[in-house]
């Protein structure tokens, strides 16, 4: 369904994503993880068609997704890593300019609207302004918005972001429910228990190459580790995380 | 010990107070931090000479009238420099009055301490009094700046103008120090004015209300400074019938008495208007200071306790509107979606309303200006034909209010946030320009049809009303068509353009935009309703440009394909790269 081959993003003399390809067949969760600053919101936002490659291409079905990048975006549902909506619109008129924008007609868009709404407890704050939500409230809005017009692939960067412990469990099901379903989705996270729970597949990203692609289980197992925190901070090697807790609190204490 | 190591440890910490001076200080000219890349990217220094730039510029045109050269080339023998200066004086401490009130009414947000502010500095081990007093020496210390700076070049210039033709050095600096006193205090006065109203609305409405109330008080305060503004070219002439005229009210006239008092050439209302002057700023600075600490108690302390919100419509309020838009205007999704963002965007953000409660204002005080010069004899004169001046009222306020949309639609809001529109939209769309037109007219047309035809027809019958609608609806398009072309953006989604070299060309082109649109349509207009042929005709050729003008010189070649959503400033040159040719 979505083949990336050898991406490569450059600013200047920087490279932020190198050579990165990786296949998203239908019924996958491929799993993208990295420390900060591996080049995955570079990698997502290439991948949706936001920024142009230096190198390489993303395809989608077999074509180059520019080729139509509009009839694209129709399949794609996107959660944005950070919650950035206009404050003075209600949640009701956000979803309702998404809906439109996205071509869903207005009588289908209202029923959506509203079951997606009560499914996701913000039936009593539709109207209210976006800049009275939460952290969390936001991050539903966003999530209602990508999932609103049936999408084929789903692209979530850190959708867990700020979610009450109930909606993350739902998120998490959904994610699982998603894949079963037949649509390929493509997660970004921190969190390496959730990753582990919900991927098939996974993307493990270094300064902007891929340190290891493959399915979960086949990734736990080459590098010999029972869960998949204790195999990243294997293969990332970058830090002791447990001797800069250490430093912390020297540093804390002015040693 | 423990006491020494305290002390030596206090006295070893960075003091908070002037850093926190320097924050509250810092965030007028950046922002408040919440969306920094809506804010115009203007450094300090570019805002400061902006903001003296009008009273450098009116200085300089004074020059012709103080010249003793070109006073004894224009035949006037003694001109009396004090006398003579009296309008111009008026002028400045309006000028200064002005610029500072906008300026307080602008960057209210970012002068008072918000929730940002609560949530960064309560935290930390720094009193609510500490806060409290950095940010009221910070806003004394703004409300100087802002004084000095407006006034700063026209605090030498004018006087060294005016002194021309006076060679004593005691004469120039006996003027300069009155001048600059009595418009740094009519500077304060404003700014203190605008804090003491918007603060007195905090203590009185409730939090929920207040940001939303706010809103229309300060476009209401921008509407009065640009009035105020119009008083300049006509109060200085009514200065003679002092205190019996009605300009006795109006704070500039004070001010005004107050400088003849210092120049010790007041007449008797002359100086009872400069004690008043003195008066309302004690009055007005303690009351600013009142409602400062009472809003500050009541607002900021009680952050917590509140529930963050913005300017809001009602829950259903506009649904209608939107639904008519759809059935009878608005053909594609696109339209409808971002016709509904862009008109919740004029009446919600508070930005964009305040850009056109200002152009509105203009519009306004121009109306009033037609109509004053339409007054004869104190009452309107309604028999025989609509004079020029009655119909260009609203080709003005027309113009004003399209050139102000159009202004606003380059300010973008919250730009963060238009990935929705990057990721939903076609970016080779052509929607662009009539999606703004909609926008535009929609703001246009209806006052025309409600007010316009209903009160022409009513005072100059059928005819005239038909026809200065129509007249006035094809101007608004053609204006709408001309403002518009190779417009390739969504309205409020992209980056702000900078100032450009065109920048000072462009607002030259509006002026004369002006009289083009009001004063040669509202004369042609009165002259071709003489004949019913000639009306015809008039309408007819305006119909056929509005179908001619958007086609004619438009190079679709040429036009850029995609949208628009970072604009850069032109480069001063292109670095050519000869490489990939070889």
């Amino acid at each position: 369904m979505l083949e990336a081959h050898g991406l490569t993003k450059s600013y200047a003399s920087v490279v932020a994503v190198k050579d990165v390809s990786f296949t998203l067949a239908r019924g996958q969760v491929l799993g993208c993880l990295g420390p900060n600053g591996s080049g995955k919101s570079t990698t997502v936002k290439m991948l949706i068609g936001l920024l142009e490659p230096s190198g390489g291409k993303v395809l989608f079905n077999g074509e180059d997704i520019h080729e139509d990048l509009a009839g694209f975006r129709k399949l794609l549902g996107y959660v944005p890593e950070e919650p950035n909506l206009y404050p003075y619109l209600s949640g009701h008129e956000y979803l309702e300019m998404i809906g439109l924008l996205r071509g869903i007609p207005q009588a289908t868009l209202g029923k959506k609207m509203n079951s997606l709404l009560h499914l996701f407890s913000l039936d009593a704050h539709r109207h209210a302004s976006l800049a009275s939500y939460s952290k969390g409230m936001r991050q539903r809005i966003l999530l209602i918005a990508a999932l609103m017009d049936d999408p084929k692939l789903l692209i979530f960067d850190e959708p867990l972001s700020g979610l009450d412990v109930t909606t993350a469990l739902v998120l998490k099901n959904l994610i699982r429910e998603l894949g079963q379903q037949g649509r390929a989705v493509f997660y970004c996270s921190h969190v390496l228990e959730v990753v582990e729970q919900v991927c098939s597949h996974l993307l493990i990203l270094r300064k902007g190459e891929v340190l290891a692609y493959g399915t979960t289980e086949a990734i736990q197992h080459n590098v010999e580790h029972s869960s998949l925190e204790k195999a990243f901070v294997h293969m990332i090697e970058e830090v002791d995380t447990n001797q800069i807790a250490r430093d912390v609190i020297c540093a804390m204490e002015g040693q | 010990m423990s006491g020494v190591l305290t002390a030596m440890d206090s006295s070893t910490r960075a003091r908070p107070f002037p850093l926190l001076v320097r924050l509250f200080i810092a965030r007028v000219f950046r922002g408040s931090g919440s969306s920094e890349d809506t804010e115009l990217d203007l450094s300090i220094g570019l805002i400061l000479a902006l903001l003296a730039l009008p009273g450098a510029f009116y200085s300089l045109f004074l020059l012709e009238k103080y010249s003793t050269l070109l006073q004894w080339m224009h035949g006037q023998k003694e001109l009396d420099p004090l006398a003579g200066a009296l309008p111009d004086e008026y002028f400045f401490i309006v000028i200064s009055m002005v610029v500072t009130g906008v300026v307080a009414v602008w960057r209210w947000d970012s002068i008072f301490p918000d929730r940002r502010d609560y949530a960064n500095l309560v935290p930390l081990p720094i009193s609510l009094r500490s806060i409290f007093l950095a940010n009221l020496a910070a806003i004394l210390l703004l409300a100087l700046l802002l004084a000095v700076d407006v006034n700063a070049a026209s605090a030498v210039l004018f006087p060294l103008v005016v002194s021309a033709s006076e060679n004593t050095l005691s004469f120039f600096l006996h003027f300069v120090g009155v001048h600059t006193f009595v418009v740094v205090l009519a500077s304060v006065f404003s700014f203190c004015t605008v804090f003491a109203i918007v603060g007195a609305l905090m203590i009185v409405v409730p939090y929920s209300s207040f940001r939303r109330i706010s809103f229309y008080l300060r476009a209401s305060l921008l509407a009065c400074l640009v009035a105020m503004l119009s008083t300049s070219f006509t109060v200085p002439a009514m200065l003679g019938s002092l205190p019996r005229t009605y300009v006795r009210f109006l704070p500039p006239v004070w001010f005004l008495g107050l400088c003849q008092l210092l120049r010790g050439r007041a007449t008797a209302p002359f100086a009872s208007m400069g004690h008043i002057a003195l008066f309302s700023v004690l009055i007005i600075g303690i009351v600013g200071f009142v409602t400062y600490a009472l809003s500050y108690r009541r607002h900021f302390v009680r952050i917590p306790e509140t529930v963050d919100v913005s300017a809001m419509a009602d829950r259903d309020g506009g649904i209608w509107l939107f639904r008519v838009a759809d059935r009878s205007f608005l053909r594609s999704p696109f339209q409808r979606a971002a016709f509904r963002f862009a008109i919740k965007t004029l009446l919600r953000s508070e930005q964009h309303g305040l850009v056109l409660g200002a152009f509105f204002g203009l519009g306004i005080v121009v109306v009033c200006q037609f109509l004053f010069t339409s007054l004869s004899g104190g009452r309107l004169e309604l028999a025989g034909d609509a004079s020029p001046d009655i119909l260009a009222i609203p080709l003005a306020l027309s113009y004003c209010v399209i050139l102000g949309l159009r202004f606003a639609f380059e300010i973008p809001t919250d730009l963060r946030a238009n990935w929705v529109f990057r990721l939903h939209i076609d970016h080779t769309t052509k929607e662009c320009v009539s999606l703004a037109q909609r926008v535009i007219l929609t703001f246009v047309l209806p006052w025309i049809a409600s007010v316009v035809l209903p009160v022409y027809v009513y005072f100059w019958g059928w005819r005239v009303g038909i026809v200065h609608a129509i007249v006035v609806a094809l101007c608004s398009l053609l204006l709408t068509q001309i403002l518009l072309r190779n417009f390739r953006k969504i309205p409020f989604t992209c980056s702000y353009p900078p100032f450009g070299q065109s920048s000072v060309l462009l607002a030259l082109f509006y002026v004369m935009g002006f009289f083009a649109f009001v004063s040669l349509v509202s004369h042609l207009e009165h002259w071709v309703l003489r004949s019913l042929l000639g009306t015809i005709v008039m309408i007819v050729a305006m119909a056929v440009a509005c179908i001619v003008v958007p086609r004619v010189g438009h190079d679709e070649e040429n036009v850029e394909d995609t949208l628009l959503f970072e604009e850069h400033a032109p480069v001063a040159f292109d670095l050519l790269d000869l490489r990939k040719g070889s």
